[in-house]
């Protein structure tokens, strides 16, 4: 049985391959697809941490990211409250009948500990209120609908990043102190260096309008989505070629690949079975900080692009002091960090039969 | 397992090579270019709820899908009004009373005819204070609707707005107010569909639900990414010459304009000052004068500036056109207060540029070491534009007078909180009209003026204030106007106009008859193409 379960390990592997795909085509995901990917990945996920006996250090790690997400929330609320200027601060002042009735419909007049217990309170069940700005709109509703459009440019990049990144570095380490290494290593550095609000005209400047091969901005298709999610993953795929080079190169210097070569192991297998497997270890670690990465990236991105993402609103949001929906960018935000970091670091523990857990 | 690892990522590959020569058109919903008009909203509407929204851009759209019971004649040079759900209208008892003869050949976008009580749900509707609209002080002339609105009358029928037995709308005020039917033109008096909100609630303006009577009516409404209107077939006036707008909603002015240059976009406005010289010479650069004054204030309240000399004596010393050429726009030098192009602006208003007087004045004010001069410091909200202003003004003043001036920028908000708490002895504001009546200007520097952050008041200028706007006759309007501007800004002077604001804005070749006035209002039945 667990041989069965094992062998069906990649599915949801595959299952979030084909709805890049799927969505990359211009498509909607469809539900059943997000929910088998989902309910597949929960599945593994348990699967894992059963048979590892990981139970206790996961539930630890929740609970660690809830107080996270609650010392965030409660900083935010309060940080919010001390900026100058309120969310009805326009440049016409409001007659004061008409800002206490606005006050009293958002419960602003209430003192602050009430305001605060109810925010918390919604929270505990889901309910992060509505937008000051986009009049009787549910922050859930804001967010549910520009967070698909930020997570698709985002998983895009990161797909990016390793497919650049990853024969990159292998490349580089296998022709090790050739000049291809040295070609390799300087690209990646460039593309380190290169900030990304450069990087994106000069690409729009040649893809777009010298060459006419893709769409300049928006989000509506294919031809949309390349230039964004490559410029967007130009970064963490330098950042990733380095890092698997330094690490394939220390692995090939190591005991075990000696071993193996005196056996009489071909090149190619050396490097694909043994190598490549242990040099991954580090470079997949690198997954939680980049995923971050990409997320904060992805910013400026959004805004040159004008992708219908959470950028903007996180942006926004605080320059209108549109404090639910500020609460709701950042919490969201402060999720997806802290999920992208325990992701990576049970990714990990599975791959790494040295990372022992407590 | 690898094998299938394979095939995806080779679909995934392959997908990418082949995508680059798909669709092209940039227009999504299944639209055509030659039947859409594609123009920049820049934002997302906040709201379309025309009680609710007090943006441009919310505003916008609703000034094409909805009417109100008034229109600006944007063709009159004056901007006067013409009729609209209201065929004709008439004063009575001193501008206090107003009758309104409505259309009854209008229909709501599901047939349902417009009725006057419409009207009147859509008043009720904005000045409830569970509403929480923060247009409702709109109607605050309208008889008890203030303190409808403060919740010490409950009852609606004691508000003065009621239907007379010929079907008019009947509107009685709490003082005299010649300009009330341009009041009219603004969207938080529009009517209202009030089953509709019911039913529907806070989703009420999903394109699906929503009812209106514009010439244009809401297709699609896909958050943060288009808004879709289409021509409304039905409309009582001249019909909508293009089948379809779209709005995008991109924020960052290089993107817009990198699409507008490259013809997927037909209509850009707000061009940054950097690029409006190179803009300046293209064909499809337009200028319109903008009903809106420019200026900086003094506080009042306390020294230097409680001394109307060293006021004067600060006005004379700036070169209005200085700062104008620097900006690169058509924009033109202001020294009244009431904005170029609207009723009541006279060129000789105000105090000249006079560097000598300009001394002479703050001698006299008992500054004739300027070394003694109190620090002084200018404030005005973060923006590449109001820093070039303020560096000139800081220059001119040093170079003419002798005085530092010390220039600070704050993030819009705290600007704003500063301005009410702790006002800067110099303040940048602009004021766009709301409507095109010069009382719009004027009261705004008022004593009881939540606006007027200079600490001055004076009681012969509330009179005058008061008076111009219950005043039928438009001569001696003016003449009124004429005098309150001369006492603000050539007597008292607690502000400094600087210009009259323009809009700068960017049409495409293919595009004819695009709305050009000073109210920025964007029209968009009239437009074809060519």
């Amino acid at each position: 049985m667990r041989e069965v379960i094992q062998r069906g390990a990649p599915i949801p592997l595959i299952l979030f391959l084909t709805s890049v795909v799927w969505t990359f085509l211009g498509n909607d995901l469809p539900q059943t697809l997000l929910l088998a990917f989902l309910g597949s990945t929960l599945f593994y996920f348990l699967f894992y941490v059963i048979e590892k006996n990981m139970g206790a250090y996961v539930l630890r790690r929740f609970l660690e990211a809830g107080f996270t997400i609650f010392v965030i929330a409660t900083m935010t609320f309060l940080l919010l409250r001390v900026i100058p200027g309120g969310p009805f601060d326009e440049e016409k002042a409001l007659p004061p009948a008409v800002k206490a009735n606005i006050e009293a419909k958002y419960g602003l007049d209430d003192p602050l500990w009430k305001q605060y217990a109810n925010y918390m309170g919604g929270l505990l069940q889901g309910d992060l209120g509505e937008s000051y700005k986009y009049v009787g709109r549910p922050i859930t509703e804001i967010i549910g609908s520009a967070l698909p459009n930020s997570i698709q440019l985002g998983v895009y990049a990161l797909l990016v990043a390793y497919l650049l990144g990853l024969p990159l570095g292998v490349i580089a380490a296998s022709r090790h102190g050739t000049w291809v290494d040295s070609a390799m290593m300087v690209t990646a550095i460039s593309g380190v260096s290169l900030p990304s609000f450069l990087v994106a005209p000069l690409f729009v400047i040649l893809f777009s309008f010298t060459l006419n091969w893709l769409e300049p901005a928006l989000w509506m298709g294919p031809s949309y989505y390349i230039l964004p999610m490559v410029v967007l993953g130009i970064r963490p795929a330098a950042g990733i070629a380095r890092l698997t080079r330094a690490s394939v190169l220390e692995v090939i210097q190591s005991d075990f690949i000696r071993t193996a070569k005196s056996k009489g192991l071909s090149e190619r297998n050396i490097l694909f079975k043994h190598v490549l497997r242990n040099s991954l270890i580090p470079v997949l670690s690198l997954a939680g900080p980049m995923i971050a990465g990409i997320l904060t990236g992805s910013f400026i991105i959004e805004l040159i692009f004008a992708i219908p993402g959470l950028a903007k609103h996180m942006v926004q949001s605080v320059t209108n002091r549109d404090y639910p929906l500020v609460l709701g960018a950042t919490l969201l935000f402060a999720f997806l960090l802290v999920l992208a970091n325990l992701i990576s670091d049970l990714i990990i523990a599975m791959i790494d039969p040295r990372v022992k857990f407590s | 397992m690898p094998k299938f690892l394979h095939l995806i990522l080779g679909a995934v590959l392959a997908s990418l090579l082949f995508s680059g020569c798909t669709k092209k058109s940039g227009l999504d919903y299944g639209l055509k270019v030659e039947e859409t008009l594609r123009i920049n909203l820049q934002q997302e509407p906040p709201s379309l709820d025309w009680h609710k929204s007090s943006d441009t851009t919310s505003a916008m759209i609703e000034y094409n899908i909805m009417d109100g019971l008034t229109d600006y004649n944007l063709n009159d040079p004056e901007l006067g009004l013409k009729p609209a759900l209201a065929e004709s209208w008439t004063s009575s008892n001193n501008s206090k009373t107003w009758t309104f003869t409505l259309r009854k050949d209008v229909k709501w976008t599901d047939g349902k005819p417009f009725e006057a009580q419409h009207v009147i749900d859509g008043w009720k509707r904005i000045l409830n204070p569970e509403t929480a609209s923060i247009y409702a002080y709109f109607l605050f002339t309208v008889k008890n609707a203030e303190k409808f609105n403060k919740g010490e009358i409950k009852d609606f029928s004691k508000v003065g707005v009621s239907i007379n037995d010929k079907g008019q709308l009947v509107v009685e005020l709490e003082a005299p107010q010649s300009y009330f039917p341009s009041l009219l033109t603004h969207h938080a008096t529009y009517p209202i569909r009030l089953d509709v909100v019911e039913k529907f609630g806070t989703q009420w303006t999903d394109p699906e639900n929503i009812q209106t009577l514009g010439a244009y009516k809401l297709k699609i409404w896909d958050h943060d990414k288009a808004i879709v209107l289409e021509r409304n077939d039905d409309y009582y006036g001249d019909k909508a010459k293009i089948k379809y707008v779209y709005g995008y909603m991109i924020n960052e002015f290089s993107t817009a304009m990198g699409l507008f240059e490259s013809g997927r976009l037909d209509f850009q406005d707000s061009i940054p000052a950097n690029d409006i010289q190179r803009m300046k010479s293209e064909p499809t650069f337009r200028t319109s004068p903008l009903l809106g004054t420019y200026y900086y204030g003094f506080n009042a309240r306390k020294k230097p500036f409680n001394d109307v000399l060293v006021r004067k004596a600060f006005v004379h010393a700036v070169d209005r056109s200085q700062i104008t050429t620097l900006l690169g726009g058509d924009m033109s030098p202001l020294k009244a207060w009431v904005p170029k192009g609207m009723f009541g602006y006279e060129e000789t208003i105000g105090l000249d540029f006079d560097p000598e007087k300009a001394k002479k004045l703050l001698k006299e004010a008992g500054y004739s070491d300027v070394s003694k001069f109190p620090r002084v410091v200018l404030g005005f909200n973060s923006n590449e534009n109001h820093q070039r202003v303020a560096e000139n003004y800081q220059a001119q003043i040093k170079k003419n007078l002798g005085i530092s001036v010390e220039i600070q920028s704050e993030e819009w908000k705290v600007y704003l909180d500063r301005l009410r708490n702790d006002t800067p002895d110099i303040y940048r504001l602009g004021w766009l009209a709301d409507y095109p009546d010069p009382d719009n200007f004027l009261n705004l520097m008022t004593k009881a003026s939540e606006n007027n952050h200079t600490g001055w008041s004076n009681s012969k200028f509330d009179e005058l204030i008061q008076r111009g706007s219950s005043v039928a006759d438009k001569e001696e309007r003016r003449s009124i106007y004429i005098r309150a501007q001369r006492l603000l800004t050539e007597e008292d002077v607690p502000v400094n106009p600087i210009y009259s604001m323009v809009a700068h804005f960017l049409v495409s070749d293919r595009v004819k008859d695009f709305p050009n006035n000073s109210l920025s209002k964007i029209e968009l039945k009239g437009v074809s193409f060519k």
